[in-house]
C-alpha cells in the first residue's frame, strides 16, 4: 500500500460486523464502536467516581466536585439566570466531546483491524450533535418566551430582519457541525501522515498539541458556542 | 493538464482561505492582550469574547478545508 492508500483508509470508516435483522443488514462501523467504547469509559468513570458520597469530600470525589463546580459556574457565566435548566445538557456533551476528540491518544492495542480514531472525524456523528443542540436552542426559546413571544422574537428590533433570523437556524448548525467536523479531521489526517513518515518520538509531542489541546480546544469551543445561541434565545 | 492536476489545483486554492482566518485570528488575539493589559480584571470576560472571536472568524478556514477535502474525495471515489 503507497500512502494515500493507507490514508484513505484510515480516513474511511471500516465496516467492524454486520447485524442482519427481519432481511435487512446493517453494517456497524468502527465509529459506532467507538463511541460505544467511550461511553461504556464514561459511565464507568462516572461510577467510580460518585461512589459513597460524603458531605465532606476526600479522594476521587474531589475530582467529580471540580468537574461539576466547572459545569456549574460556566453555565451561571454564559446564560444567567437559567443556568439550572441547561448545566446537566452542556455538561453531557462537554464530556462526550472531550473524550471523542482525544480517544486516539488512548490507542495502545496492537494491531490493524480496530484503532480507536476519533469519532467526531465522521461528519454524521458532529452533525447530529449540532442538530441536538439547535434543537435545545430552539425548544428552549419556546419554553422561557412562550409560543407567542417566541413568534414575535423573529421580528424584532424591525420585521426586516426575519429572513436572517430564519436562515440562523440553518446556518448555525451547519457551523456547529463543520467546525468540529473540518478541526478534528485536519488534525487526524496530519497526525496519520506524521505516522506514515516517521512512526516514533516526534509524534508523541505533536499529538499533545493536535490531539489534547485542538480536542479539548474545540470541545469547550462548541458547547460555548451552544451556550451563547441558548442565551441569545432566552433573553 | 489532465483532470487530476486540475482538482489539486482547485484544492489547493480553496484551502487559501486560510490566509483570511490566519490574519483574522493574528487581530484578535493582538486586540485581546491590548484589552488585558489595560484592564487586568475583566481578563475571564476578554477570554471568553476573545475564544468566540477565534471560533468564528477560524471558521472560514476551516469551510475552505472541508471544501478542499470534498473536492479530493469525489475525485478518490470516482
Amino acid at each position: 500500500m503507497d500512502m494515500s492508500e493507507k490514508l484513505t483508509h484510515a480516513i474511511n470508516p471500516s465496516v467492524i460486523f454486520e447485524i442482519h435483522l427481519f432481511g435487512i443488514t446493517i453494517p456497524i462501523r468502527d465509529t459506532i464502536v467507538t463511541i460505544w467504547v467511550i461511553m461504556a469509559g464514561i459511565i464507568l468513570l462516572s461510577f467510580i467516581l460518585t461512589r459513597k458520597l460524603k458531605t465532606v469530600p476526600e479522594g476521587k470525589q474531589n475530582v467529580a466536585e471540580i468537574f461539576v463546580e466547572f459545569i456549574n459556574s460556566f453555565a451561571k457565566n454564559n446564560i444567567g439566570h437559567h443556568w439550572r435548566h441547561f448545566a446537566p445538557y452542556l455538561g453531557t456533551i462537554l464530556i462526550f466531546l472531550i473524550f471523542a476528540n482525544i480517544v486516539s491518544i488512548f490507542n495502545i492495542i496492537p494491531g490493524e483491524h480496530f484503532k480507536l480514531r476519533p469519532p467526531t472525524k465522521n461528519i454524521n456523528v458532529t452533525a447530529c450533535l449540532a442538530i441536538i443542540s439547535i434543537m435545545v436552542v430552539l425548544f428552549s426559546g419556546i419554553r422561557f418566551k412562550k409560543f407567542s413571544g417566541w413568534l414575535k422574537s423573529f421580528i424584532e428590533p424591525i420585521p426586516i430582519v426575519l429572513p436572517f433570523k430564519i436562515l440562523d437556524y440553518f446556518i448555525r448548525p451547519m457551523s456547529l457541525a463543520l467546525r468540529l467536523f473540518g478541526n478534528i479531521l485536519g488534525a487526524f489526517i496530519i497526525m496519520e501522515l506524521i505516522y506514515l513518515v516517521v512512526p516514533a518520538v516526534i509524534p508523541a509531542f505533536l499529538s499533545l498539541y493536535f490531539d489534547l489541546f485542538d480536542g479539548i480546544l474545540q470541545a469547550y469551543i462548541f458547547v460555548f458556542l451552544t451556550s451563547l445561541y441558548i442565551t441569545e434565545t432566552i433573553e | 493538464m489532465n483532470v487530476n492536476g486540475i482538482i489539486a489545483i482547485a484544492a489547493s486554492i480553496a484551502v487559501f482561505t486560510g490566509v483570511g482566518a490566519g490574519i483574522g485570528i493574528g487581530i484578535a488575539a493582538s486586540k485581546a492582550a491590548e484589552a488585558v493589559s489595560r484592564q487586568p480584571e475583566a481578563s475571564g470576560k476578554i477570554t471568553s469574547i476573545s475564544f468566540l472571536g477565534f471560533a468564528l472568524s477560524e471558521a472560514t478556514a476551516i469551510y475552505g478545508f472541508v471544501i478542499a477535502l470534498i473536492l479530493l474525495f469525489l475525485k478518490w471515489a470516482a
